[in-house]
């Protein structure tokens, strides 16, 4: 059993409010992200997990016992940090044997147990280099193996890739994936990469200013935000306001009619989240099942494959929209902007 | 590499009759010249003639005689007072790095991992102040503090005991004294290298089961070595060479190294073995400082940068 | 750290410690102000007399003049000397530049009484030589003092070069400035932090210099570290700690000027 419940947990460090109370249930064998920029309290909630911060208030249970305030070394949860946290002095193997030291498992069983971990993450041909012989990308390989011999009930990951590069990264998260899903491991995996998130996890709970904007699974979250940060964090490139007339009826600023969602709750003021990619441009109105409203050409980027324009509507709302490569717009051009009702995420009006 | 290069400055050279070594042609050399001059002639010129008068002969009313000779050497190692003197001087030396060490490192934890950098920088102070207040009147006080009517014995004839302490002019009081004098420097050396030693690592040692004093003595420990060893041999090196404190707080009868060479140059004007003395000191001074890193590298060298 | 039970020990220990460090130097600040006329504690009343007492004995009013006097010479000259060498050590790249540092900073290395006694014979040697009195003059003073002072200079000078950027000088340089415009108007000024500290410093190092004054003072010539040891290797009572407070204050003023120049710690 390592189910993982957070209850209230919140962190406060004298005035500052570093995460407010949240409540989270992790189910076993789980892979849950920790989505969102720095210093939204991701990295300070899996450090309290770990048991490396105090939590000031709230309980967190793993396996339905009471974690909250038992030393790390007591916790028996592997964690990976974000620099590796390798033991510069230690071989490969020392490293990974170091943790079962601890536990006093007799020696045999430590090599074996350590080659069998460093199989799993093919390192066992380097197990007598020192850290600082290794690449980023082994290093990383090591600090999991080292995670995972100690048989954790939990594997917390902060950050684990942000120190890889681009190709590397790619590979990891795979490996990193194939091996929580084969060990049944419940894991929380923190980043700040929505790209990393989404093709990791099982869910995604999505933190912003020490608070938890959205838990979803990832397809939710991308394409359904809860909120305007969760949109504009997703990609949703443009915020547009709009007013909820009820029955999927709303009014841009521009004083045009469009159709939208039926079953959100919002009424008033709200925004319309839009992707640019999921808007087109047109010389003349299309047909009239899809939202269209006339703006001006401002600006344009040329992407290669595509166009990325900037156009103003009437009331100096502007938004940004992907046209094709071929005969694109130019600036000053009047145009149509056009979209599906059902490209648009309705979102409360607030902070982005 | 080193060929090509060397190969055609020569060429230069041959052509050139006022050719000059690079540096002399650089700029530097004359912004460097006035300091470089003066600590040649002022010091390393005056260790060269100390270290040649230590194979004169010694011939009293005469003063010295040029000699080429070993007998200041050999009187050292074949008289029990010299040898004494420099194993007293060795005992107090490596007694206060040791104690400095172990009193030395749990403070330069705490200031490391001192959340508030405000009182770290008070700390700094507190500790750098002491360091600068001169030997002499950090000595006069552990005089007040350990003399016969001093502090400790008041506060010990407090308890009930009758009074008398008698630590002053003791090797103990000595070994206080140094102590006291250099434990800033254990201190801030130890920080200085603690500083550098990455916090997730105790928290990854934490994470896999270990508690604090296991972190201690496989985690901190042996990354720490390198600061150990620097403070440890400075403490030992400033100890060896104390003068201040032996003479003040071990009185007349205790004898250590560096009080013996001013003896012998200044009051007795024995050049030729005050000289001997000093070598003495300095090369047993370098030779276990070099024996030392040599042994704790073995450790070390392997995955320290 | 958590609030656990390795946490109050390091607090408690640290703070022990501390305390063994400072507190010798708080009770001969007491205990300048006893109104005993033998040591003893707890003392009987309090008095200002020490201070008066000590100011009367001439080795410690004239080696306190001395002492500043000398201190002020090393501090600045070694600001003449050490600056340029620092300079061209942080900013030329040449062989044997190790060695020339490790020369520089040799009066640091060498301990200050084999140092005290080679400058000594060297005196001695010179004047049999030529006949012109060194040992016990004020310029043999002096020049051992700048020997003390220079290394420090050097250490705290070269670390804040270091610290600035290079790319200030090219800009400069790329703006139509000469080395020299360079140096006053550029670098001079970032380091001007650095130089005040460093001049303290050294003012310090050379003030509380004991071992290699030892040899070097003469008749009627002493300088205060000296006069306190000479005292105290026969007497022991309250003008001592007169003259210790003095001292104390001296210095904790001029270090903690230093302190907002630069950072102490960086001269160890």
């Amino acid at each position: 059993m390592s189910e993982i419940v957070l209850s209230d947990v919140c962190k406060h460090y004298g005035e500052v409010v570093a995460v407010q109370s949240t409540s989270l249930r992790i189910g076993e064998g789980e892979l849950v992200t920790f989505l969102g920029p720095s210093g939204c309290g991701k990295t300070t909630t899996l450090r309290m997990i770990g048991g490396f911060v105090d939590v000031t208030a709230g309980r967190i249970l793993v396996g339905g016992t009471d974690v909250t305030r038992l030393p790390p070394a007591k916790r028996n949860m592997g964690f990976v940090f974000q620099n590796y946290a390798l033991f510069p002095h230690m071989t490969v193997a020392e490293n990974v044997a170091f943790g079962l030291e601890m536990r006093k498992i007799g020696k045999a069983e430590i090599a074996d147990r350590v080659k069998t971990a460093l199989s799993r993450v093919r390192l066992a041909h380097l197990a007598d280099r020192l850290p600082k012989q290794l690449s980023g990308g082994q290093q990383q390989r090591v600090a999991l193996a080292r995670a995972l011999v100690i048989e954790p009930t939990v594997l917390l990951l902060d950050e684990p890739l942000s120190n890889l590069d681009a190709k590397l990264r790619q590979e990891m998260k795979t490996e990193i994936r194939l091996l929580q899903k084969s060990l049944a491991l419940t894991t929380i995996f923190v980043t700040h990469d929505q790209d990393e998130a989404l093709s990791v996890s099982d869910r995604l709970v999505v933190m912003s200013a020490g608070k938890v904007e959205q838990i979803g699974t990832p397809r939710d979250v991308f394409e359904r935000p809860a909120s305007a940060f969760v949109a504009d964090f997703m990609g949703f490139t443009n915020l547009v306001p709009v007013k909820v007339e009820g029955h999927g009826r709303g009014q841009l600023r521009n004083g045009m009619a469009i159709a939208i969602d039926k079953e959100s709750p919002i009424r008033g003021e709200g925004l319309l989240a839009l992707r640019a990619e999921h808007m087109s441009l047109s010389s003349k109105p299309v047909s009239s099942d899809v939202n269209t409203t006339e703006a001006t050409i401002e600006a344009l980027t040329y992407r290669g494959s595509f166009v990325d324009y900037l156009v103003r509507l009437d009331d100096e709302t502007r938004l940004q929209v992907r046209g094709e490569a071929q005969s694109p717009f130019a600036p000053g051009q009047r145009t149509f902007v056009a979209w599906q009702p059902d490209a648009g995420t309705l979102v409360a009006a607030g902070q982005a | 590499m080193a060929m090509a290069s060397v190969a055609p400055s020569l060429g230069e050279a041959t052509k050139m009759p006022d050719w000059k070594p690079p540096i002399l042609r650089s700029p530097a050399a004359a912004l460097l010249a006035p300091g470089v001059i003066f600590v040649t002639l002022l010091l390393l010129g005056p260790l060269a003639i100390l270290f040649r008068y230590s194979f004169n002969r010694f011939v009293p009313g005469e003063l010295m005689v040029s000699a080429l000779t070993l007998e200041n050497y050999i009187k050292f190692f074949a008289d029990p007072y010299y040898q004494d003197v420099l194993w007293t001087t060795l005992r107090i030396s490596a007694l206060s790095s040791g104690i400095c060490l172990i009193l030395g490192f749990p403070v330069a934890y705490f200031m490391v991992r001192l959340a508030s950098s405000r009182l770290k920088a008070m700390m700094i102070v507190a500790l750098v102040l002491p360091l600068m207040m001169g030997n002499a009147v950090r000595t006069a006080a552990w005089m007040v503090i350990l003399g016969e009517r001093g502090l400790a014995a008041s506060i010990v004839s407090l308890f009930g005991f009758n009074g008398r302490l008698d630590i002053m002019y003791t090797e103990k009081a000595v070994v206080i004294g140094l102590v006291s004098v250099l434990l800033p420097f254990m201190i801030l050396t130890l920080q200085s290298v603690l500083e550098g030693i990455d916090r997730s690592l105790e928290d990854a040692a934490g994470s896999l089961g270990a508690d604090h004093v296991r972190i201690l003595w496989r985690v901190l420990l042996p990354l720490a070595l390198p600061g150990i060893l620097a403070g440890v041999l400075l403490c030992f090196t400033l100890s060896m060479n104390a003068y201040a404190t032996p003479v003040l707080i071990g009185g007349p009868k205790f004898h250590a190294m560096a009080p013996e060479v001013y003896q012998q140059v200044q009051r007795a004007m024995n050049w030729p073995f005050g000289a001997a003395l000093a070598f003495i000191l300095m090369i047993t001074t370098l030779v276990l400082t070099v024996g030392a890193t040599a042994l704790a590298q073995r450790h070390y060298r392997r995955w320290a940068d | 750290m958590n609030a656990t039970a390795p946490a109050t020990f390091y607090r408690v220990f640290a703070l022990a410690v501390l305390g063994f460090i400072v507190m010798p130097l708080a009770v001969i600040v007491w205990v300048s102000f006893f109104s005993n006329k033998i040591l003893s504690f707890p003392p009987a009343g309090y008095t200002l007399d020490w201070y008066t007492r000590a100011w009367e004995r001439p080795e410690f009013r004239e080696g306190l003049f001395l002492s500043l006097q000398t201190a002020l010479f090393a501090s600045l000259s070694s600001l003449a000397i050490g600056v340029p060498a620092s300079l061209a050590l942080t900013r030329y790249k040449f062989a044997g530049r190790d060695i020339v540092t490790n020369i520089l900073l040799s009066p640091m290395v060498v301990p200050g009484i084999v140092g005290g006694a080679a400058m000594y014979i060297f005196y001695i040697e010179f004047e049999v030589a030529t006949e012109v009195q060194v040992a016990g003059t004020l310029p043999g003073l002096f020049a051992a003092h700048l020997l003390v002072a220079l290394p420090w200079t050097i250490r705290l000078v070269t670390a804040s070069l270091i610290g600035i950027d290079h790319s200030i000088s090219e800009a400069a340089a790329s703006l139509g400035a000469g080395p020299v415009t360079i140096f006053f108007r550029v670098v001079l000024p970032v380091i001007k932090p650095a130089l005040i500290a460093s001049a303290l410093f050294a003012f310090v190092a050379s003030f509380i210099d004991l071992e290699k004054s030892l040899f070097l003072v003469g008749p009627g010539r002493t300088t205060l570290q000296i006069a306190i040891v000479s005292y105290l290797e026969w007497n022991l009572d309250s003008t001592i700690a007169a003259v210790a407070t003095v001292q104390i204050a001296i210095i904790a003023v001029l270090l903690l000027i230093t302190n907002r120049y630069a950072q102490l710690n960086r001269a160890f």
